[in-house]
């Protein structure tokens, strides 16, 4: 797996090498079944845990998602990873909007902290975000969606708890993209503010 | 992000619907790569004045902490080979 893991990382950038070692070096045997097989069995010692391990060599997970050049055998009710439908979190200083689109990109259910009743600095809340992500997760659901991806775009106060809100509504999520934009140097940002 | 591939670069899988891990992980990642960093800066506009007295005080913030670290691990250090061994 290790061997496999090295050859998609020679493709891919230098980001997903960094992941790879902090992952190696700080990560336990979890209690509720191990996952990571063959680099853990120089971690566990004792017997029991040998042959937990082993029973296991089904199920092996990566922090990657599977390219789509990739065949991978994951499948989340039937399918494919680039099939899935995608939910668009834009965390901005002063709101939060979720939209929901299959992945063709049409659009299925949008909400945001001012559709849910706040209003001005109340927008600007995690609660407020978890709000918009339980009553989208609840329309989704309403239309028969269960797993999705999430991809977040910038840096706001409702970046998590708007995914929080998404499961404790009912969607189940599959993998979280960053897509906050960052320019190389491309416009000119707003002045610094004096307080 | 519009010229790249979508979902490869900056993802995370979620295990066993672990959200916060997930999350968790992901912030890590992207503080690692400076991306966090360069956002935050870039919210609003550095004079290049700014930017260049920033620049080299990181520099030395970093030149300062580098050589205190391996003053420690030296200063540290209690186990070694006998050094007058053979005379």
């Amino acid at each position: 797996m290790f061997n496999l893991r090295c050859a998609v990382l020679n493709s891919v950038s230098a980001l997903r090498r960094q992941l790879v070692t902090p992952l190696n070096a700080s990560v336990t045997v979890p209690r509720c079944g191990s996952r990571w097989l063959p680099i853990l069995r120089t971690l566990s010692s004792s017997a029991v845990r040998h042959q937990e391990a082993e029973a296991n060599t089904g199920k092996d997970f990566s922090y990657f998602p599977p390219l789509p050049g990739q065949e991978s055998t994951l499948r989340w009710a039937g399918k494919k990873f680039e099939e899935l439908p995608i939910v668009h979190i834009k965390a901005t200083y002063n709101n939060t909007h979720i939209q929901l689109s299959d992945s063709a990109g049409q659009s299925l259910v949008r909400t945001s902290c001012g559709t849910e009743g706040f209003k001005n600095i109340k927008k600007s809340t995690p609660i407020a975000a978890q709000t918009a992500g339980i009553s989208a997760a609840a329309k989704a659901t309403a239309k028969g969606v269960t797993f999705v991806r999430v991809v977040v775009k910038g840096l706001g106060p409702g970046r998590l708890s708007a995914i929080k809100g998404l499961t404790m509504g009912g969607l189940q999520v599959v993998s979280i993209t960053d897509n906050t934009p960052v320019p190389h140097n491309g416009c000119r940002p707003r002045k610094a503010r004096r307080m | 992000m519009s010229r790249h591939l979508r979902f490869i670069a900056r993802t995370v899988m979620v295990q066993d619907g672990n959200v916060d891990a997930a999350y968790k992980i992901l912030n890590r990642v992207l503080t690692q790569d400076g991306i966090i960093d360069t956002v935050k800066r870039r919210r609003y506009f550095e004079k290049p004045c700014r930017e260049r007295q920033r620049k080299n005080f990181e520099n030395c913030k970093r030149i300062y902490h580098m050589e205190m670290a391996r003053k420690i691990a030296f200063v540290s250090k209690t186990n070694r080979e006998d050094p007058w061994l053979g005379c």
